[in-house]
């Protein structure tokens, strides 16, 4: 897998996930106790053997920058190659925004030039997987094709607003898989087949593709350029099924349900059959007092519990005081919940403090309280 | 080769022995502790945090875990380009290349690799010990001595002063007398085994130790009393923090178990000097609906699902449905299968301790200690104070039958 490397795309704040997405892009978002949702697709990767990774990041990349620094953790520290961050930037042709895909790989057309790897795998960061890409890369190379797409079968719907239903691209296959037609944001779907946001294509080609298309005006990759290229019969696009776990993170609810599909041992297998890195913080394990309570919960090094834990994903460095009562939420780093407090069916983001009453969310409307927050 | 004022060197080569099968397979400075660390990095973490950036590991006995567990050195932000750990195996030297003989012996052995860096001082470490330490304190308060070493001291229990280094001291605290391991001890000031030495003076005495057939080239036994005889300035340097030898199963136990206290007796939450160790890469640990836990360390990659009361589990053991563990330490991937009880006891790394096994006993009972790699049949049971190696499982359930 020497001859692949990997192009990530954060997407930018979300209005979907306004209140989780405000300080940090889509890919920084802390999910399952440690992990933030670059880390799958980058673990995958690496997991593959790529040693070259360039992640394409939007205006507010400072924590995601934070999380990778120089990528250290996911071995892509090395001299040759490793881990490039491509944030927008002005110059004469650049606004400093990215205008879509299309317009982040023009701006970085010449890292993509100067990369010497013969193929490319483009992906986004709604996706959550976990997998080793050596079978797909093989599948492409026999097939002769000019781009492979992933694609699952298990798409879950979790109450999607229209603008993110507008992004989602489902793939019209033959029985050999190979994609006769794009089916860009329908309500209601025709085929099963859900796109991943996963194209895997030669470098040159890219390169080449890109200019054209932007100068005939398209924007996205895979909803523009490849359907338009497919039926114009300028390429031959083929599908890949990935048939391990799957989750679409593009909503606070998918958000949520995310978390908590990890309380079963079946999914967390699954999902952590290849190791998944991330940004160490050498925290002490956690720590249950005498008299604290757990069950049914996944709870990071660093968490001090002297209450009551059920049905929750606690990240590292929160603390539930005694009398405390956590249930069915998620609650991110250093998160404090102090002495008789109840919550249930929320989200606290980093940092939050809860010092007095109940908060009582629905299982299918999580309360969301923002990052620094004191209740 | 840039200078550097102040190197230390870590004594890591000894087996430990008194940990029995523990350290069977191991040296003794990789023996898991706390949850999430070994014992060695508590000095490195403690070399890191004191702004020590070459430490010489000097290794002997079972070394290929404690290699691959330093690695790079860059848990401990030891990867450094002029400086970071170096693993130093005894090696051969032209036609001569032989055994560490003893502690100085070992640093003899040495004398070039310290000479790159032109150190003024050496700091001497061991890897036995729990503990945190500002080594730059140490070193400053030896500078402004103007010693030619410096030994730190605690008061240790009298009963055990037979196992450590017994000085006396003056008013001042100049070393007036240095005994290794006395039967009967003068007084109850314990050397913790961290010395600072001016390398110039040190190196000295290692040339005229080495010339000395007669000497066991051992630090306690020859150089400090042979520099205390010759009037040079020994100062003693009292540390009165958490502190703790791990060299027996039982203080290696107790150690474990004094995380676990409310508040701890050694408090590992201090942000300003985070104690570093090589991550799992595992997930946060799960705790499933059958579970019940009480006064527990429990780190990455855990599943439990029986009852874990006062214990500490390592990353990624799984304590099955109906398992009950109690006063024990189970150290990484080790699994506790249904309704298997193990009470004060120390389940070595990637064991089995099989269906309704019972391991151990409450009240004050010895601690049993089942080695790493062992697979306990179900139903075996363990005594206080026994220790079990692989062999020995298999030998058993072979007679059972």
């Amino acid at each position: 897998m020497k001859d692949v490397m990997g192009i990530i795309y954060t997407s930018k704040d979300d209005i979907n996930m306004r209140e989780l997405t405000s300080s940090r892009a889509v890919s920084a978002l802390p999910v399952i106790g440690r992990y933030r949702i670059i880390d799958f697709q980058l673990s995958s990767l690496v997991n593959s053997g790529v040693r070259n990774v360039g992640v394409i990041m939007q205006k507010n990349y400072h924590s995601l920058m934070d999380h990778l620094g120089a990528g250290k953790e996911w071995d892509l520290h090395t001299r040759n190659d490793g881990l490039f961050i491509l944030p927008p930037f002005q110059t004469r042709e650049n606004v400093g925004t990215y205008d879509g895909t299309l317009d982040a790989l023009k701006s970085n057309i010449a890292y993509l030039r100067r990369s010497n790897q013969d193929l490319v795998l483009l992906m986004g960061s709604y996706s959550v997987f976990n997998t080793n890409f050596e079978d797909m890369v093989k599948k492409h190379k026999e097939s002769g094709a000019d781009v492979t797409l992933m694609y699952t079968t298990r798409y879950r719907d979790s109450r999607v607003s229209p603008s993110m239903l507008a992004r989602h691209t489902y793939l019209k296959l033959d029985d050999r898989e190979n994609v006769l037609d794009f089916e860009i944001g329908p309500n209601i779907p025709e085929n099963p087949n859900f796109c991943m946001d996963v194209i895997l294509m030669r470098r040159s080609m890219l390169v080449h593709l890109v200019d054209q298309a932007l100068a005939h005006g398209m924007k996205d990759v895979l909803r523009d350029m490849l359907p338009q290229y497919l039926k114009q019969k300028l390429l031959t696009v083929r599908g890949y099924e990935y048939k391990g776990y799957h989750r679409r993170v593009e909503s606070v609810l998918s958000y949520f349900e995310f978390n908590m599909d990890m309380l079963h041992y079946d999914i967390r297998q699954e999902l952590f059959a290849n190791p998944v890195y991330t940004k160490v913080r050498d925290e002490v394990p956690a720590k249950y007092v005498e008299g604290a309570r757990a069950s049914n919960s996944l709870v990071a090094d660093g968490c001090i519990i002297e209450g009551t834990v059920e049905n929750s994903v606690l990240f590292r460095g929160v603390r539930v005081r005694a009398g405390a009562v956590v249930r069915n939420s998620v609650v991110m780093q250093e998160s404090e919940i102090q002495e008789g407090v109840e919550v249930e069916n929320v989200i606290l983001d980093k940092a939050v403090t809860i010092r007095s009453g109940k908060l009582i969310g629905q299982k299918a409307y999580p309360i969301v309280i923002g990052k620094n927050m004191t209740l | 080769m840039l200078k550097k004022s102040c190197i230390a060197m870590l004594l890591a080569g000894g087996q430990g022995s008194r940990l029995g099968l523990l350290t069977k397979t191991l040296a003794k400075p990789a023996v898991p502790f706390g949850g999430k660390y070994r014992i060695i990095d508590f000095p490195l973490s403690n070399c890191s945090n004191s702004g020590i950036d070459v430490v010489g590991v000097l290794t002997q006995y079972q070394p290929l875990e404690l290699n691959r567990y330093i690695g790079s050195g860059q848990p401990w932000d030891l990867d450094l380009t002029n400086g970071g750990v170096f693993v130093l195996p005894p090696y051969v030297k032209g036609k001569s290349g032989e055994w560490y003989r003893g502690t100085a012996n070992a640093i003899y052995q040495n004398i070039s690799f310290i000479e790159q860096y032109d150190p003024d001082y050496v700091l001497i470490l061991s890897g036995d010990h729990i503990y945190k330490m500002d080594y730059n304190k140490m070193l400053q308060t030896h500078i402004d001595n103007k010693a030619a070493a410096t030994i730190a001291v605690r008061l240790v229990p009298w009963e055990i002063t037979h196992q450590f280094g017994i000085m006396a001291t003056d008013k001042a605290g100049r070393i007036t007398e240095f005994e290794e391991k006395p039967a009967k001890a003068k007084s109850n000031r314990a050397s913790m085994g961290v010395y600072v030495f001016n390398w110039q003076v040190l190196k000295q005495y290692l040339m005229e130790d080495e010339a000395d057939k007669k000497s066991s080239n051992d630090f306690g036994k020859n150089i400090i009393p042979k520099m205390i005889a010759d009037k040079q300035k020994l100062m003693a340097y009292d540390f009165e923090d958490y502190w703790k030898d791990v060299g027996t199963i039982y203080s290696l136990w107790e150690a474990n178990m004094d995380l676990l206290m409310d508040p701890p007796l050694f408090n590992l939450y201090d942000k300003r000097w985070r104690i570093y160790a090589r991550n799992p890469i595992q997930p946060p640990h799960f705790i499933g609906s059958s579970a019940q836990v009480s006064a527990c360390m429990v780190t990455e990659g855990c599943e439990v699902y029986g009852a874990v009361s006062h214990s500490v589990l390592f990353a990624g053991v799984k304590v099955e449905e109906g398992a009950v563990v109690v006063d024990s330490v189970v150290m990484p991937g080790s699994v506790i299968k249904k309704n298997a009880v193990v009470r004060r006891s120390i389940v070595g790394e990637r064991a089995v301790v099989g269906e309704n096994c019972d391991v151990g006993e409450g009240g004050q009972s010895e601690i049993a200690l089942i080695a790493s790699d062992t697979v306990l049949p179900a139903g075996f049971k363990v005594r206080p104070g026994a220790q079990v190696g692989p062999e020995d499982a298999v030998a058993k359930e072979a007679s059972d039958k």
